[in-house]
């Protein structure tokens, strides 16, 4: 790296640190949580439970990453031999490969997926093997049309003249583009059915968030969604969540705390961490596959996918902070809307028993795979609001 | 490259038909029809003996080989007359040499493998299916099932739209089109293969591949403004991109239907340039040919008539299989004028070949997967129904006036695709 650019880096990371800063700062307090026992707040039955199951779906994800890395690097040394099997331009060459590179690892992943969705009835879970196996396949073919949309935009970019190996400037701010759009759709996409309920008026109110709510079928499992941008601004509850065995107050906690996300612009500061992964990721990608004549030619494709794969990878602890703050901080509004940490702690506490979710996972799957805050944790957070009312009168 | 087939289509046909047998062929067909059954009835009982002697022999038997051979060759003539291939009233014994659409057969029984006369039944269903897509028949004894096949594969069959559409057309002109008798005479020749197959005539698996299948007939078509050029003989396939096939062309598919979007819009705005000049506009020509020329490389990847991965532009030269299509010449007003009328015939054909089309996707899936190439007569039977379907969309997007041609057989000066 030359002086001249050296200098040009600590401005930037300046920058995106000021950036990084800014879209940090919530309106959580300064809290500590109090150290709470699991073992106290869950039954013993239902804590087993969910660990066991827990345990074994950690080694699932460890697997199909790592089948996912080896299946990628081995096609890094040997992908470029398809490159026979077209008689397309490089662009389409690059899509070509870059599909069956992505076909491969679905195919090595796939006695995962059967194990999964066999683990999961074991626990009285939903899954079903058609789904694992064959209408996979549609997702899969989803993937594959997302993959060929966004080679051809860097591909298309690194081979324009005047572009060149300076493709991620341009490439960032499309690919942000492109994610602000679907934010702002993906919404009316959706569909749904208008949900009612007499609190929704008040938390709305509360919150300063006058947003449509609707349920969405057809899902086995409790869930909710804050999405949109401006006027396609929504709340979709998963339908199992309003049914028993959860309650109109748990329900309430849970669009509060949806309401949350939109009331302190949630999606908004996404699409701004997004933004900032953006630039760093490309240009990173840019820099590996240089050595293999950079993006605009289809030789680099696997090179590429693999790099890409292994810099989410990288990056998804630092995304998994992030989002584990905003979701703090969405829980933290609930509570100051709702007014009912009970219900909250009975909320967490059922989702260990729906869903099976460890309250208590250990740190890597803390790092790598949670982006919410435990089970534990979340309680906790209801407890330090009861207390701080209690103590001071307000939180 | 290859022995010629043990059953051989024979066509001495000479386009000239009676109006008025014509406009009666189904009713003066009704004794044949009948005799048939019980023809088929009888030939249903002996194959199954036949069968069971030939398991244990390797060879049928020279009475029931007579038999078998009387029989598909009656078939044949049955067929002929009745969709208006052939015009004579045929006879009632299916002699040799007796019809002008007739089928050689092997005149000697011949030493045929033990296992492949044991699982025929089993062996016998891609051909089954196949022939089901082009002549909705395969052996009167397999009737039941015919329906059923039909409906399952999407479109008509070939023959039965041929003596549909022919049947119009020579009430008019006193004549069977080429295409349409071409048509019709390949599909009885491949049915008369498959119930050879079947009645164990032969143990030699039907070749699908029509200008084999129509060695014989020896006036070709004229050369059309359309053609699909490319190596007949272009048959290796990835197994990889095969088994994946379907989802490696999504991103394409959605490509074509945009792409189609803008066609339609530039055939409309070309129907009116048409229609006032008498000749197309060269930039719509060139644009709507290279919408065709990419369709067929997609449907060509897609259904594995070809091997690559096609690139998105349409531009020709660059694929295995291609489209050469013709500068923008003069079209005649009233073609132009009445062109999605006249397209429907023309779309009834398409339609009945995009079911053997599909067919032969899916038995070759099977086949590549396994082999690593596609069946030589599959692939070309698809090639003749893809070259169908561009010369189709060049005149309903009216790059010509010339009517598709339903003959399999090539134009005169171009090369074989």
């Amino acid at each position: 790296m030359t002086r001249s650019r050296a200098w040009l880096v600590v401005p930037l990371a300046a920058v995106w640190a000021v950036a990084a800063w800014l879209l940090w700062r919530s309106s959580l307090p300064a809290y500590h949580l109090p150290h709470l026992d699991q073992h106290a707040l869950f039954p013993a039955g239902a804590l087993h439970r969910a660990e066991h199951f827990s345990d074994v779906e950690r080694l699932f994800w460890l697997g199909k990453t790592i089948i996912e890395l080896a299946v990628l690097g081995v096609f890094v040394r040997y992908g470029v031999r398809w490159m026979r099997e077209s008689a397309a331009g490089p662009i389409g060459t690059g899509m070509l490969l870059g599909m069956i590179g992505f076909a491969f690892v679905w195919a090595a992943e796939l006695p995962l997926a059967v194990l999964t969705v066999w683990w999961r009835h074991r626990y009285g879970l939903s899954g079903s093997y058609l789904d694992a196996t064959v209408t996979n396949w549609f997702a899969l073919g989803a993937q594959f049309v997302l993959l060929c949309v966004a080679l051809a935009i860097v591909m298309g970019l690194a081979r324009a003249r005047g572009i060149g190996e300076r493709w991620w400037l341009l490439a960032a701010p499309v690919f942000i583009g492109l994610r602000t759009l679907l934010a702002f759709i993906a919404p009316w996409l959706l569909g749904g059915r208008a949900f009612h309920a007499p609190y929704v008026a008040q938390l709305q109110r509360a919150e300063h968030v006058h947003v449509p709510v609707r349920v969405l079928s057809g899902f086995s499992e409790p869930n909710a969604a804050a999405t949109g941008l401006g006027a396609s601004r929504r709340v979709f509850l998963w339908d199992p969540i309003v049914r028993p065995p959860f309650t109109p107050r748990m329900d309430r906690f849970v669009l509060a705390h949806e309401f949350g996300h939109l009331a302190h612009n949630h999606i908004w500061k996404s699409l701004g961490w997004y933004a900032l992964f953006a630039f760093p990721l490309a240009l990173l990608l840019a820099l590996a596959t240089r050595g293999r004549g950079g993006m605009g030619v289809p030789e680099a494709v696997p090179l590429a996918i693999f790099v890409y794969v292994v810099l989410q990878l990288a990056a998804l602890p630092l995304q998994n902070v992030v989002t584990r703050h905003l979701e703090a901080e969405a829980d933290w509004s609930a509570l100051r809307a709702t007014h009912d940490p009970t219900a909250g702690r009975q909320l967490f506490r059922l989702f260990a028993s729906e869903t099976l979710e460890d309250p208590s996972p250990p740190w890597w799957d803390y790092v790598f795979l949670e982006n919410h805050p435990t089970l534990l944790q979340r309680i906790e957070m209801t407890q330090y609001y009861a207390t701080s009312v209690r103590e001071r009168g307000h939180p | 490259m290859h022995d010629p087939h043990p059953v051989r289509l024979v066509v001495e046909d000479d386009y000239r038909r009676n109006r008025l047998t014509v406009f009666f062929r189904l009713i003066l067909a009704i004794p044949h029809f009948i005799w048939f059954f019980l023809w088929t009835v009888w030939v249903t009982l002996t194959s199954i003996v036949n069968w069971v002697i030939s398991i244990f022999t390797g060879r049928p038997r020279p009475w029931f080989h007579r038999l078998m051979c009387g029989y598909v060759r009656y078939q044949a003539h049955l067929g002929a007359y009745v969709s208006l291939v052939s015009d004579p009233y045929p006879g009632f014994m299916g002699e040799a040499g007796s019809y002008p659409v007739d089928i050689q057969l092997p005149e000697e029984p011949v030493t045929q493998r033990r296992w492949t006369i044991f699982f025929r039944g089993l062996l016998f269903i891609p051909a089954f299916l196949v022939s089901s897509t082009l002549a909705g028949l395969s052996g009167g004894n397999l009737g039941s099932s015919r329906g059923k096949t039909r409906n399952s594969t999407g479109g008509g069959t070939l023959l039965l739209v041929c003596a549909f559409l022919g049947w119009f057309a020579t009430l008019a002109r006193g004549r069977m089109p080429k295409g349409l008798r071409d048509a019709g005479a390949y599909a009885l020749g491949y049915t008369a293969q498959t119930t050879a197959y079947l009645l164990l005539v032969t143990d030699r698996y039907p070749n699908a591949d029509p200008t084999e299948m129509l060695v014989a007939v020896t006036d070709r078509p004229p050369r059309h403004p359309v053609r699909v050029v490319g190596d007949p003989y272009d048959l290796r396939r990835s197994r990889i991109t095969v088994f994946f096939r379907l989802l490696l062309a999504l991103p394409h598919l959605i490509w074509v239907t945009l792409w189609a979007i803008l066609a339609i819009l530039a055939a409309i705005a070309q129907w009116f340039v048409t229609l006032v000049r008498g000749v197309p506009a060269g930039a719509l020509h060139r644009f709507i040919s290279a919408y065709i020329r990419y369709r067929l490389h997609v449907t060509a990847f897609l259904l594995l008539v070809a091997n690559p991965f096609p690139g998105f532009t349409g531009a020709p030269g660059v694929y295995p299989l291609d489209l050469e299509v013709d500068g923008p010449q003069r079209q005649n007003r009233w073609k132009t004028g009445f062109r999605l009328v006249l397209a429907i015939p023309a779309l009834i054909v398409d339609a009945a070949l995009g079911g053997a089309l599909l067919i032969a996707a899916v038995l070759t899936w099977f086949y590549a997967l396994i082999k690593g190439s596609a069946p030589w007569g599959l692939r070309n039977l698809s090639a003749y129904a893809l070259r169908y379907d561009a010369q189709t969309n060049g005149y309903l997007f009216l790059v010509t006036d010339a009517y598709p041609h339903a003959s399999p057989l090539e134009g005169e000066d171009t090369t074989e695709a």
